[in-house]
């Protein structure tokens, strides 16, 4: 049995340093490329979402390196994703792999679901060995994601650009390599000091542009074309609240106990959409009015045909919060010529509505 | 008296004997919005961003054509009618998103539907649907307990007589006869009998599919359509093909879909939204199904704004002359 998942951000890296130290016999698929894409949309139903054309080529890639079972998440929920395991199977199967998949319930078995899937797949390990490399594997997603805030803050400051990002780059081939606790932690110390001391441009006040939306495509700088990288080069300061950590965290550890981080989200859209539709639909809406005094603005991106999403994206003019939304839609057709020029003229336009604030305020003082 | 307005859109067809009923047990007028037009697409299409799906784009034409006709516009936001079946995010943002984009909209009367939830919940929200009406709580319940019955002689209707919703909801609310004729028995076609598979507020808006059921009709096909076919099937037949159902109104594609494969129609007809979400994977499944057993043809029509009458009618022709000349073959072989 060959194990395989398909990727969603740095999330491999949590999960290869897990199934490593169960000596699970597991493949990844390469990261995310042109490739994978065009497999994807090539054998995908027309009209379905870039997550699922992502994955699907990634699992068509895991299964040419020779993966028989994936993990894939699923279960119930309004939005399309939970059925994708199966449709994706179906594909899988009428292209002549045979590929067992495992559905991931995360919105019904919770933590204990992924555990017992953790522990069919190890040979039945003992519970301890599980609970152990699982918190490996958490310790790793904890330090990806602090890593990633602290890269988030420094691409606009920096003085050469692209320092943060090679900094980056080396910590997260670092993490991945790292084998214990001590050396994850020496890890995280070192490269965390290294990112402060980047030579910073210090009066610079930068733009701060939240970044919300569809949870795959937030995640995965693919499929958005590494809008996070571009925004900084533009001299704009990310600010997100998805993390897979934030996630897992909460949906795993803190929600079984009633406590719920998105309840402050979900009561700031109350006043424009009472319930849950499904997907993010609802927290985009929520974070546009509870940032909206936090922000400069925000980039809200989803993919095409997102079901949840476009019910936020036509609420969310009608907010008496004002503040400008970006709306990116992303699947196979976008480019990066087109990103970026919608990119700089939403800066420049959050550069110019700054700049009347301040002189407005200025007047009011004198 | 108070003048409810329901919307000639989306679950219109579905649930209006029902909703009708109710709202007419607790003494208010019913308004309906006029069948689509061309000005009630644009009108709707105007007021969202261009990926909403068609469907619900027309919905919010009929808001605006009812604008200023009636006091309350019934928008129910229904999440669940079964057990662990959901529904698509768009039926449960509906009254949301109608008032974020029709701000000039009478006020509108939502009720959450959930059967996933505790009973009273549910009792509950009917109950404060009601108090918009009457103070009295045994004159609610009295109304929902009809409006439950006519819905179950509404589908009871089309199940036995093996009727279209639009024919069964005159011949449900009004006293007059049937006008049209009703289907032959299924068994026994005496021309091309050809299934329809797709969601009532497509198959039935003349507007939407360029009157493909009159049109199919000139051609002298025998139509059939999911609603006629046993709700107890079509389950059935949606366990088959995927498992446990995953979507409130999935059966009307999938169910129909694995029940006509199996039934010895001459063709099957998908007809679903572009940007369906639910369909984009449903209606996969059926022609998947379609292609494995190799003995119906299927043809999917997706449709949208831009949609022109004459590439429906060249794919319908060519449908329809190559399951004639199918007919043919098979006669000479049995010959």
């Amino acid at each position: 049995m060959r194990v395989s998942i398909p990727h969603m951000g740095n999330l491999h890296i949590a999960l290869k340093a897990l199934l490593q130290r169960l000596n699970v016999d597991y493949v990844l698929p390469p990261l995310n490329n042109r490739r994978t894409l065009s497999l994807g949309a090539k054998y995908s139903p027309e009209g379905l979402c870039i997550p699922f054309k992502l994955t699907l080529g990634n699992m068509i890639e895991a299964a040419e390196r020779g993966a028989d079972t994936i993990i894939m998440v699923g279960g119930y929920g309004t939005c399309r994703l939970g059925y994708y395991a199966r449709v994706q199977e179906q594909v899988l199967h009428d292209l002549g792999y045979d590929i067992e998949m495992v559905p991931l319930g995360v919105s019904e078995k919770k933590l204990f679901g992924f555990l017992q899937i953790i522990k069919r797949l190890s040979n039945n390990a003992s519970w301890f060995k599980i609970i152990s490399a699982f918190r490996f594997g958490m310790a790793k997603l904890n330090t990806l994601d602090d890593i990633e805030r602290l890269v988030q803050r420094m691409r606009p400051v920096e003085q050469v650009p692209g320092t943060a990002n090679q900094l980056y780059a080396r910590a997260i081939d670092a993490i991945d390599n790292a084998e214990d606790y001590t050396g994850l932690k020496k890890v995280k110390l070192d490269y965390s000091e290294q990112l402060y001391h980047i030579n910073k441009n210090t009066d610079a006040r930068p733009l701060v542009v939240g970044i919300t939306g569809e949870f795959y495509v937030v995640l995965e700088p693919f499929s958005n074309l590494d809008i996070e990288v571009e925004l900084g080069k533009l001299g704009a300061e990310v600010k997100r609240t998805t993390y897979i950590s934030e996630w897992t965290k909460f949906s795993w550890f803190l929600n079984p106990f009633g406590i719920n981080e998105k309840d402050r989200i979900h009561r700031a859209a109350m006043p424009y959409l009472k319930r849950d539709v499904g997907g993010d639909g609802w927290e985009s809406v929520g974070e546009k009015v509870l940032h909206a005094r936090e922000y400069d603005g925000i980039v809200h991106l989803a993919p095409f045909t997102c079901m949840p999403e476009i019910i936020a994206q036509n609420i969310m003019p009608s907010t008496h919060e004002h503040i400008p939304v970006l709306t990116m839609l992303c699947d196979e057709q976008l480019a990066k010529p087109g990103v970026l020029t919608r990119l700089e003229a939403f800066v420049d336009l959050l550069e110019r509505r700054r700049r009347s604030e301040n002189r407005r305020a200025i007047a009011q003082l004198s | 008296m108070t003048r409810v307005g329901i919307p000639r859109a989306l679950l219109y067809y579905e649930y209006y004997p029902m909703w009708r009923t109710f709202f007419e047990e607790l003494g208010a007028e019913v308004v309906i919005s006029p069948p689509t037009t061309q000005t009630i697409l644009t009108a709707g299409s105007s007021r969202v961003v261009s990926d909403t799906c068609l469907p619900v784009k027309i919905f919010l034409g009929h808001v605006l054509s009812l604008v200023n006709q009636c006091d309350f516009i019934f928008i129910p936001a229904i999440r669940s009618v079964k057990r662990r079946v959901y529904n698509c995010a768009k039926f449960l943002g509906l009254p949301d998103m109608t008032r974020a984009v029709i701000p000039e909209s009478p006020p509108i009367l939502d009720i959450d539907i959930d059967v996933n939830r505790p009973r009273r919940v549910l009792y509950r929200a009917i109950f404060q649907l009601g108090r918009h009406f009457t103070w009295n709580p045994v004159r609610i319940r009295k109304a929902a307990e009809a409006a439950w019955q006519a819905h179950l002689n509404y589908y009871e209707l089309m199940s036995r007589q093996a009727l279209m919703p639009p024919q069964a909801i005159e011949l449900s609310t009004d006293t007059q006869e049937l006008k049209t004729g009703t289907f032959n028995d299924i068994l026994t076609p005496p021309q091309a009998s050809i299934a329809l598979i797709g969601h009532p507020y497509i198959l039935y808006d003349d507007h939407v599919n360029h009157r493909l059921i009159p049109r199919l009709q000139k051609y002298d096909i025998n139509i059939l359509t999911p609603e006629i076919v046993k709700p107890e099937i079509l389950d059935e037949n949606t366990a088959r093909l995927v498992g446990s159902a995953y979507w409130t109104y999935e059966h009307e594609v999938v169910g129909a879909g694995g029940y006509y494969l199996n039934n010895q129609v001459n063709g099957i007809i998908g007809i679903m939204a572009f940007g369906c979400g639910p369909d984009s994977l449903m209606m996969d499944v059926v022609r998947r199904q379609a292609a494995r057993l190799q003995s119906t043809p299927f043809m999917c029509l997706t449709l949208e704004e831009h949609t022109a009458e004459a590439g429906i009618i060249t794919r319908l022709e060519a449908f329809l002359d190559m399951i004639s000349r199918r007919r043919r073959t098979e006669k000479q072989v049995c010959v």
